[in-house]
């Protein structure tokens, strides 16, 4: 069904389509440039340039490993949610919260009314599209992780919180449509945190995405998904980009027990360990999911963002992807 | 009854001014050996004294060191035992924070005191705080720990951990461990210990394990008793509505039961329904979100519960530890206490005078 969605959009792509899923490593000038423009030391266009040169990289590498379905990279985030809640009026900077061991982040705080600004990440993906005859995924965050990771002091609850968010994001994706993108991700990490939330999570994807054109995937990671699956396949996408590996894949025996009626992205190597997957494993993985999943539904990716990892780990666990995925195509 | 304003856990050790990051600072230059054990340690403690003196300031009297030393509620416990290694980061519950998850290489054992140190620093900190002295006799300090099951519930086996291979075998051996840092805490003068067992209203289905490792606790403080200490055991859960646990929790041999009411709206009828058999901690104001209550609506949430809690004395506090929230907000959180404690007697003269006047 999804094979054929993508293909009345124009996209044709092989089976076990190798991807990514989302983030990539910062090359230290662009670390450094950050570091820079946050001191007031260069100028935003300064670093815009740079993080141009970043992405251009990050596509012609993906290119270069024969990576099938693209993405940007993120060269120009920091934190997945941050980067939206600074762009879209309703949210102020919050103060410093930690995250773990001595790291501490800005918390977003909703204190008005949440507004979709304009075009948040379209001019980068047009950017990146433009560097390739290969699909590039537009990228969001999704309504429910924002909302989850941000405080409220404006909207009566948290689910009045998310459908705003989702009102907002949805002409995101509108805009993203209308630029031409036909596979858009809208990330959803904090799907599993609270099981009785599920139907939020759900109607608010619904209000992102109904009647829109376009192939949708979705991410989830570090989940408790044995709570919330298979009621979790009622979220409207097509395709769910799912952390396998890092779980020894866990996964696979829920799958066992009700069927999983999605295309999937398989994380197939552990965006948290330095150690890079041989091809033996990455390939027992693969056939580890072709028992239970069918082939035409299976893509190939890493577990989450490699955004963690250095720029040498991360092409390596993307090759570790792209030969696994070609392996099982032949 | 009684109403006595408490902190239910951790408070932030860090802030927006340079001076409230001295502790962020210090461990990153610790981390690239540009400073000492010692200097980190010096750093802890001038943090945990400011964490304590604003927990002073906004009104609390039953405070806590802020936890300032935690590296997170898990490891920081479990890597002190002899048989724990501690591993990767695991998030904890359904927070944006991240613990480390321990690993049970052998059977866990206390070799060395956990967190009486901390009690010991914290206790004659207060003393010495400049606000205490107006306060002298209404103000102490209680010890946290987290409980044995929630403990377990979050440990691994590792290699060499054959003998560990049950969650019941794990809760035991952390309860033993716990029980004999509760003893300890008792000798330096603890009165007052909080036991935060979260995991038990994520995994209901843990409940006899959860509840035979929290027996051997209680046995370590009928032992203190016994032998002539004093020492309360406060349970408080969070990160879940206990609606459903209620009356087992209520029902349970401790002093006190700390419930976090941000979760569902129905709690406060369940509660005001069924009583309580023992003072519970009311954890009403949000320790997880930066928007401040209403003092009023709050007290008039209290009244439903207050005349259905046995021995007269009700402990008011936020749903959890504030280290979630920025620490302005954390503040005004600890401020809003004493404000809804002056809302609830201000509504109580009200009633008395139209019931007077009526």
């Amino acid at each position: 069904m999804s094979r054929q969605k993508l293909e009345r959009l124009g996209v044709h792509l092989p089976l076990f389509p190798a991807t990514s899923v989302g983030s990539f490593p910062k090359p230290d000038y662009l670390v450094q440039a950050r570091a820079d423009f946050s001191k007031g030391r260069i100028t935003q266009q300064q670093l815009e340039e740079l993080e141009r040169k970043a992405t251009a990289f990050w596509i012609a590498k993906q290119e270069e490993l024969g990576v099938d379905v693209l993405v940007d990279g993120e060269q120009y985030r920091g934190d997945m949610v941050a980067y939206f809640a600074e762009r879209m009026p309703g949210f102020t900077q919050g103060g410093l919260v930690r995250s773990y061991g001595n790291r501490y982040y800005h918390k977003p705080v909703i204190t008005g009314a949440v507004l979709w600004p304009g075009p948040i990440t379209v001019g980068w993906w047009k950017y990146a599209q433009g560097l390739t005859a290969k699909p590039v995924k537009g990228m969001l965050t999704g309504p429910y992780t924002v909302m989850d990771w941000s405080f409220n002091e404006h909207y009566a609850d948290r689910k009045a919180a998310c459908l705003a968010l989702a009102d907002a994001l949805r002409q995101e994706v509108q805009a993203l449509i209308a630029a031409g993108c036909r596979i858009i991700q809208i990330d959803e990490p904090a799907l599993s945190v609270r099981p009785e939330e599920l139907p939020i999570a759900i109607e608010a994807m619904h209000r992102v995405t109904n009647g829109l054109d376009a192939y949708f995937i979705t991410h989830a990671c570090y989940g408790a998904f044995e709570y919330i699956y298979p009621a979790m396949l009622d979220l409207p996408v097509d395709n769910f980009d799912l952390e396998m590996s890092n779980s020894g894949l866990d996964m696979l025996a829920l799958f066992r027990r009700h069927p999983f009626t999605k295309d999937i992205s398989f994380g197939v190597v552990d965006v948290h360990s330095h150690v890079v997957e041989d091809a033996d494993t990455v390939r027992r993985r693969v056939e580890q999911a072709l028992t239970v999943l069918p082939k035409e539904r299976v893509w190939v990716d890493p577990d989450c963002g490699l955004k963690t990892r250095t720029v040498e780990e991360a092409i390596e666990k993307l090759r570790a992807c792209v030969a696994a995925a070609r392996a099982f195509r032949n | 009854m009684t109403l006595i304003l408490s902190s239910t856990g951790a408070y932030p050790r860090i802030g927006d001014s340079s001076e409230l990051q001295l502790l962020r600072r210090t461990a990153a230059l610790a981390e690239r050996g540009e400073r000492t054990a010692a200097d980190l340690a010096d750093a802890e403690n001038e943090m945990t004294r400011k964490a304590m003196e604003e927990q002073v300031r906004a009104g609390v009297e039953l405070i806590t060191d802020g936890q300032i030393r935690w590296y997170d509620p898990i490891s920081h416990l479990a890597g002190k035992l002899a048989g724990v290694e501690i591993n990767g980061l695991l998030r904890f519950f359904d927070t944006n924070f991240y613990f480390r998850q321990p690993v049970l290489i052998a059977r866990p054992q206390r070799l060395q005191p956990m967190i009486v140190d901390e009690y010991r620093f914290a206790a004659n900190a207060l003393g010495q705080l400049p606000l205490a002295s107006e306060k002298a006799g209404k103000l102490a300090v209680k010890p946290v720990l987290t409980g044995p099951y929630t403990l377990a519930k979050f440990s691994l086996v590792g290699a060499g951990g054959d003998g560990m291979s049950s969650l019941a075998a794990h809760a035991e051996a952390y309860a033993e461990a716990l029980s004999e840092e509760l003893r300890a805490l008792a000798e330096a003068g603890a009165t007052f210990l909080q036991l935060d067992e979260p995991a038990i209203l994520k995994y209901p289905g843990d409940w006899d394990i959860f509840a035979a490792a929290l027996a051997k606790l209680v046995t370590a403080r009928e032992r203190v008793v016994k032998s002539g200490g004093r020492l309360a055991i406060a349970l408080y859960v969070y990160f879940r509505d206990p609606g459903p646990l209620y009356e087992r929790l209520a029902a349970l041999p401790v002093d006190v039961l700390g419930l976090d009411f941000t979760y569902s709206p129905n709690l406060v009828d369940v509660v005001a329904s069924a009583g309580s058999p023992i003072p519970l901690g009311l954890g009403l104001v949000d320790g997880r979100n930066t928007r401040l209550e209403d003092p009023s609506a709050v007290a008039r949430t209290m009244e439903k519960m207050l005349p259905k809690i046995a021995g007269e004395m009700a402990y008011l506090g936020p749903s959890c530890g504030l280290e979630y929230l920025p620490r302005d907000r954390a503040y005004a959180k600890l401020e809003l206490l004493e404000r809804i404690r002056a809302a609830l007697a201000g509504q109580a003269r009200l009633q008395r005078g139209r019931s007077h006047t009526g």
